[in-house]
């Protein structure tokens, strides 16, 4: 026996949590492209995509964000809003991939120093995922050693029933025990079994290209010349990509009043590295390309243990001249360490 | 290598109001400011945390944050002194705020040099261009506590007289008889007057040739200085992980997040900003 809730219950449940105090989030279409967003009842979900466009990363980590609201007086500088606002929040529906996606990141955003304004928003924030049972041809969690049904930074894992008539729930944090407190009386025990996940087929052989990566030797490979040359820097993979984390703070204003704002950046972007004497040292768009795939998967692990990626493929998937990062190691399988 | 020593703020992105209380024009488009404090909690967090090789985040609101190593030494820590080019927007508005005004700062972040590993031995410095700040900061450093060092020479160049900065410091040091001064400019920079040397910083610092036993060298210029400096010591017949430097990436956070001065798998801002050599050189060379 297992706890059961059903998909004609789920309305009921967002109610509840609204009615608790709770911004209930999901995926939803809008007109040009899904992501995750806040709704009033479970008609606006839709949870048919097989993953929503935008990665659940800017719930966390915005696109722009107001760090401070600044007032220059004569001989004093006023300041507010110097943390992030509270809000307590339920994500239903999130993908296993977008929930590992914040698991990755946490240590980046804790190594010594705290970034508060993510911290704050993944301690009040219950990730309801639930497991996948279809793919598209761009998902590649298992090759990343993860899975559709991987339950890495989620609180609560919902496995779709067989009959699609709702999910079975798995409990995994107190967190999202708490949460599901609210809607204990809308749960049933039950027996159905669950589908199957989807089957997302090993893309590249992880091992083989991070020993590759490691190799200091290829370094200075003119691989990277070949495989980036049509990349065009738009930086939409880093964008999209729920693990991506480089920003930039940008004043808005003038002398006297305004905002200073973290904005997401991209280590796609020539400027990103450019010192003021014109000295870049990731000059060229091949070293961009390099730092990006060396950052995810052989400095970021050296340092925190894991990869920076889960495998959703948005990078391929929304890539305008079809190059991600499955195309990537794919091409670093089939070279010599 | 080092310890870092770093302690969070709550907020980790909020900086410290600060007061201009001294500017100075050291070269055409180059100035000093001395900055104090105004939240004396702040400053007792400053003076518990910042040693000398350490950076901070200088800026102006509306304008934002630019990253300058503490010209300062630890061993003047009631103030934060720094040396800046003026060439963006926030350099800019930086030069044109006066004494009294109000600016803000983030830090001390990163390493520092590791100064007691320094005492009994020579040392010798070795900076090009408006690089002296950060070498000037380890050079007060020792000079304030000068008998726990051995011999110290100072090898220092610019393009021309004018680029030359703390030209009174300079003075001060030519004048000390415990101090080697080597001061160069590079050819045709030289003015009628000027009796130093005509040369390159490496040329001249191997001209000088101090000797490499139980000696630290500390070198910090650009990237071209940088190079051809460390192939004279080699020369001289320094080894490696005797050589200080410190490397100076554009920086947004400081504090190992927003990802840009990474170089291969280190985090400037935080493993750095100060390297030995020998660190250095198991750097992917095409990224620094």
């Amino acid at each position: 026996m297992t706890r059961i809730l059903l998909s004609d219950k789920l309305d009921n449940c967002v109610a509840r949590w609204r009615k608790a105090g709770l911004t209930v989030i999901g995926p939803v279409k809008k007109e040009t492209f899904s992501s995750y967003a806040t709704v009033e009842n479970a008609a606006e979900f839709d949870l048919g995509l097989v993953m929503p466009d935008r990665s659940i990363k800017g719930l966390f980590f915005p696109q722009t964000e107001p760090m401070v609201h600044y007032s220059i007086k004569k001989q004093a500088i006023e300041t507010r809003d110097f943390t992030p606002p509270s809000e307590k929040r339920i994500i239903f529906g999130a993908r296993p991939c977008d929930a590992s996606g914040l698991a990755i990141d946490d240590p980046l955003f804790g190594w010594d120093y705290k970034d508060d304004f993510w911290f704050q928003r993944r301690n009040e924030t219950v990730i309801v995922t639930i497991a996948c049972t279809k793919a598209d041809d761009f998902c590649m969690c298992t090759s990343l050693k993860l899975a559709p049904d991987s339950t890495k930074g989620s609180d609560i894992l919902l496995r779709p029933l067989q009959n699609n008539r709702g999910w079975q729930v798995e409990e995994l944090t107190d967190r999202g025990r708490e949460a599901f407190k609210e809607i204990a009386d809308l749960l049933q025990d039950g027996s159905e079994p669950a589908a199957a996940v989807a089957v997302v087929p090993e893309k590249f052989n992880l091992d083989a290209c991070v020993a590759w990566l490691q190799n200091p030797e290829n370094f200075d490979s003119t691989f990277w010349k070949e495989i980036s040359m049509r990349c065009i820097g738009c930086a939409s993979c880093t964008f999209l990509c729920p693990t991506c984390h480089c920003f930039d703070f940008q004043d808005e204003g003038d002398t006297f009043t305004g905002i200073r704002r973290k904005n997401w950046d991209s280590c796609s972007f020539a400027l990103f590295t450019m010192h003021t004497s014109g000295h870049n040292p990731r000059a060229t768009q091949s070293a961009r390309w390099r730092q990006r795939i060396m950052h995810k998967f052989n400095y970021f692990p050296g340092k925190f243990n894991v990869n920076s990626c889960s495998g959703c493929g948005r990078c391929s998937r929304q890539c305008p001249v079809d190059m991600g990062i499955t195309e990537t190691l794919q091409a670093i399988s089939t070279l010599q360490p | 290598m080092t310890e870092n020593i770093q302690t969070a703020h709550q907020n980790i992105y909020k900086p410290a109001i600060m007061k201009i209380v001294a500017r100075h024009d050291e070269a055409p488009g180059v100035r000093t400011m001395k900055l104090e404090f105004q939240n004396p909690a702040e400053h007792e967090l400053f003076k518990q945390n910042y040693r000398t090789g350490m950076f901070g985040l200088y800026g102006v609101y509306g304008e934002g944050e630019s990253t300058f190593c503490v010209a300062s030494p630890e061993t003047r820590n009631e103030y934060i002194e720094f040396t800046f080019r003026q060439s963006g927007r926030v350099t800019t508005a930086l030069a044109n705020s006066d004494i009294g005004d109000l600016v803000t700062f983030r830090g001390p972040y990163g390493n520092r040099f590791p100064i007691e590993n320094f005492y009994g031995k020579n040392l010798i410095f070795v900076s090009g261009g408006i690089a002296l700040p950060p070498t000037r900061s380890v050079i007060w450093s020792c000079l304030d506590q000068r008998e726990k060092f051995g011999k110290v020479t100072i090898v220092y160049g610019a393009r021309t007289v004018a680029d030359l900065v703390y030209k009174h410091e300079l003075e001060e040091w030519e004048r000390r008889d415990d101090i080697d001064l080597v001061l160069t400019v590079d050819p045709g920079g030289e003015s009628p007057d000027w009796k130093h040397r005509v040369g390159f910083v490496p040329t001249v610092l191997e001209q000088a040739a101090p000797a490499p036993d139980n000696c630290i060298a500390v070198i910090c210029g650009p990237p071209i200085m940088i190079k051809f400096t460390l192939m004279s010591l080699k020369k001289l017949g320094f080894d490696e992980s005797n050589v200080y430097t410190t490397l100076e990436n554009r920086m947004k956070c400081g504090v190992g997040k927003c990802g840009r001065c990474n170089v291969g798998s280190i985090y400037v801002c935080k493993e750095g900003p100060v390297f030995t050599a020998a660190e250095v050189s198991k750097m992917p060379q095409a990224d620094l």
